[in-house]
């Protein structure tokens, strides 16, 4: 029964309006019968003692003149009231006087008492006092009859009947609020064990009614909607996860081959210095695009675990655009495009990372090449509007299909899967793009007017007030570069080695470190200038090499070399005592820049 | 059933041995029931508006020939009123006024003398109580009858009525005998 009840929705509604009706007809059932009860004897008791009044006024004479025959002969007159089994006078001073007694009825008088009346069992004693000319000469007492529980059943009955036909009356309420209650819900429950089950989110539940069950419907089916659109997504974004790791390991096995095959030939024809060049040529190509694939490889991941950042400065957009066709230029001559620049006199300041935003253009120049056929043509434009920096990239190539157009931006996202293969990229520059230029506060966009009518891709990025300075300081720092004494401390020996034979033959004095006791050894010795420390470091990590480095080598100049630039480790490096912080990949570009800014 | 009714007939005839003994128990004088009596009297009858002089004139009780019960009402009505009327008792000889008395005794078994002050009285609406046989027939109002062991009265209405008196119905249903009842 209990079990039930927990189970069913409409048991419960059930119970309560059964569970209320009888509560509520109990109690006032209660209520109604001590009311009834205590109105029955009030009126029991004032008929009564109205009767003893009418009784002791006629007898009055009798008791004042002491004439007891006459006395009896007036109580003899309530035989006429079949109720009263018995009555009786007593005198002034309390002793009998007379009695009746109704037929058949044995009766022991009580001594005269004070007026009032009283219960006893089954009957109702009233003693009433007995006045003539303001003087009291008498007391007379009645006993009649008192059964209100005869009364008493006969209104039980009428409310047991009440509540019967309540109880009834709820149950079929109970019924009719089944129709639009537990019912719908039931059948909410059906459609969702059925989805469960063939995973159709397609399937909806029946809408019956306006109220708070109809609400309920509508949200079940469109959550059912959104449910089914998060599944489609998530296929999606798997199926596009698979592309994207197979084009991966094609494009990283792609250049091993010619990599092998230029080892070879310098294995088997390094004496030759022509052949030699021409394979090193060759190899620095082929290294140069998996450098860039495992760099869009790192970003992604920063896409994808939300940590990508930029360092923003003042800077003119058209600086960062000239770096981004340095960049792309190249390739756009091997393609045979013809290439045009339109740029207004003045400079357009904006806060950008310079790195970060000459990526985003590059990345679409590059785009524009690849996308269309050699011998094309390529513009790039840049203007001010109102209080944006606008450029737009444009190509005649062939153009995005209008039903790919919103999902250019999306991850993966390959415009073309048909093109040739040593052209095509991870699919993953455009949403790079995009999360960069909105990093910025800006926006981007494609646009074309369909396949083989080419495109053009709008950057939209807010202007800052005021005149920047150029950035051009930075060439006149290489111009004042020195000599100095770098320590390079790194347990990737091919890394160091390499990056210590670029800086020696700049002209730098280079010390080789693989550990953190072994860096901490040759600086004693050496006294580097600059110390470039990677922190997981055996033996003693970077931060304990830079904290007693500080000890005795104030002025060198310490940087920290990490995997990620998270805030945190950033923090954690200035707290060590380090003055810049690289992160990984390091490019001997950014060793330069440091060492110039000294 | 049987039983019950046995049991309610033994319950009577105790009650009627109580009330009995109730009543031997302290046996008052006659004199002195006497006295109450008349006391009680002036309750249920109904002088006219003359026969007082004031509103708050006293209620006088007059007494001929029966010292002993002038006596015995004078210690009755001492802290008692009618109708918040003090009450004077007077001893009155024959042949004087009774103008001012309201309720007269007559003592002895004297018809003639009792006929003549009966009719003395009835033009000042004095109410006559005597207290000998054929009391009534002499011309009082109110009689004394001996009634076994008590002390009885009857009522003559329509000597009443002579007087310009009226005698509750009430009292009437406790008299041994009415005289001249209304129709």
């Amino acid at each position: 029964m209990f079990a039930t009840i927990r189970r069913s929705l409409r048991h419960k509604v059930m119970l309560l309006l059964l569970g209320t009706a009888v509560a509520a007809l109990a109690l006032s059932a209660v209520g109604l019968v001590f009311l009834d009860l205590r109105a029955y004897e009030r009126q029991a008791s004032n008929d009564l003692q109205t009767q003893a009044d009418i009784v002791g006024r006629a007898t009055a004479p009798a008791l004042q003149f002491d004439d007891r025959a006459a006395a009896a002969e007036d109580l003899t007159t309530l035989r006429a009231r079949p109720n009263i089994v018995a009555a009786a006078l007593y005198d002034r001073l309390g002793r009998p006087f007379a009695s009746y007694v109704a037929p058949g009825v044995a009766v022991s008088f009580p001594q005269a008492g004070l007026p009032g009346y009283r219960v006893v069992h089954d009957h109702l004693l009233v003693f009433a006092a007995i006045t003539e000319h303001g003087e009291r000469i008498g007391t007379i007492f009645l006993q009649a009859h008192y059964d209100p529980w005869t009364h008493l059943r006969e209104y039980l009955a009428v409310i047991l009947l009440v509540m019967a036909l309540a109880l009834v009356g709820a149950a079929f309420v109970s019924g009719w609020l089944q129709q639009g209650f537990t019912r719908p819900i039931l059948e909410v429950a059906g459609v969702a064990r059925e989805v469960m089950r063939t995973r159709d989110y397609s399937l909806r539940a029946r809408k019956t009614t306006e109220d708070e069950i109809g609400e309920l419907v509508e949200s079940f089916n469109a959550m059912l909607a959104e449910a089914g659109r998060r599944a489609e997504q998530l296929r999606d974004a798997d199926r596009r996860k698979d592309e994207f790791l197979a084009t991966l390991a094609h494009e990283l096995r792609n250049p091993l081959a010619p990599l092998r095959n230029a080892l070879e030939i310098l294995r088997l024809r390094g004496d030759d210095p022509a052949i030699s060049s021409k394979a090193r040529d060759m190899m620095q190509r082929q290294l140069g695009q998996m450098v860039r694939l495992v760099d869009d490889l790192l970003d992604v991941s920063r896409i994808t675990t939300g940590k990508l950042e930029v360092r923003k400065e003042r800077i003119d957009l058209q600086a960062v655009l000239r770096n981004a066709i340095e960049t792309a230029r190249p390739f756009i001559d091997a393609q045979h495009h013809s290439f045009e620049q339109h740029f207004p006199a003045e400079p357009l300041m904006i806060e950008a990372d310079p790195t970060r935003l000459a990526q985003v253009f590059s990345n679409l120049l590059n785009n524009a090449a690849k996308y269309t056929p050699p011998g094309g043509r390529i513009e790039i434009e840049a203007a001010r509007e109102h209080a944006f920096a606008v450029v737009r990239v444009s190509d005649n190539g062939i153009g995005i299909d209008a039903d790919m157009l919103p999902k250019v931006f999306e991850m993966f996202v390959q415009a073309d899967r048909s093109l040739e293969r040593t052209q095509a990229g991870l699919g993953v520059g455009l949403t790079l793009a995009r999360r960069l230029v909105e990093l910025h506060g800006g926006t981007i966009s494609a646009m074309s007017t369909g396949r083989g009518e080419g495109s053009v891709f709008t950057v939209r990025v807010p202007l800052v007030e005021g005149l920047g300075e150029s950035a051009a300081p930075s060439r006149d720092r290489d111009a004042s570069a020195g000599h100095f004494r770098v320590l390079l401390a790194d347990d990737n020996v091919d890394f160091v080695s390499s990056l210590a034979a670029l800086l020696s033959a700049e002209g730098h004095e280079v010390r080789v470190a693989h550990d953190g006791a072994q860096a901490l050894e040759l600086a004693r010795q050496f006294d580097p200038q600059f110390a470039f420390l990677d922190i997981g470091m055996p033996k003693v990590n970077g931060y304990e090499v830079a904290r007693r480095l500080h000890e005795f080598a104030e002025r060198c100049v310490l940087v920290a070399v990490t995997g990620w630039g998270q805030e945190e480790d950033r923090i954690r490096a200035r707290e060590a005592g380090f003055d810049r912080h690289l992160v990984k990949p390091v490019e001997p570009g950014q060793i330069e820049a440091i060492l110039a800014s000294h | 059933m049987a039983s019950l009714s046995a049991i309610a007939r033994r319950a009577l005839v105790l009650l009627a041995l109580c009330l009995a003994q109730g009543a031997w128990a302290q046996p008052v004088p006659e004199i002195s029931v006497k006295a109450a009596l008349l006391y009680k009297f002036a309750s249920y009858v109904e002088w006219p508006p003359d026969a007082f002089a004031a509103p708050d004139a006293p209620f006088v009780i007059g007494i001929i020939g029966a010292e002993e019960l002038a006596g015995e009402l004078e210690q009755l009505v001492r802290s008692r009123t009618i109708n918040n009327r003090r009450i004077l008792v007077r001893r009155v000889k024959e042949g004087e006024t009774l103008a001012g008395i309201h309720m007269l005794f007559v003592g002895g078994r004297d018809l003639a003398r009792i006929r003549g002050v009966a009719q003395a009285a009835r033009p000042l609406s004095v109410l006559v109580v005597t207290d000998t046989e054929r009391g009534l027939e002499a011309g009082g109002v109110i009689n004394f009858v001996p009634v076994e062991d008590r002390v009885g009265f009857e009522i003559s209405v329509d000597a009443a009525e002579r007087s310009a008196l009226r005698v509750s119905s009430r009292m009437l249903g406790v008299a041994r005998r009415v005289l001249g009842a209304a129709s």
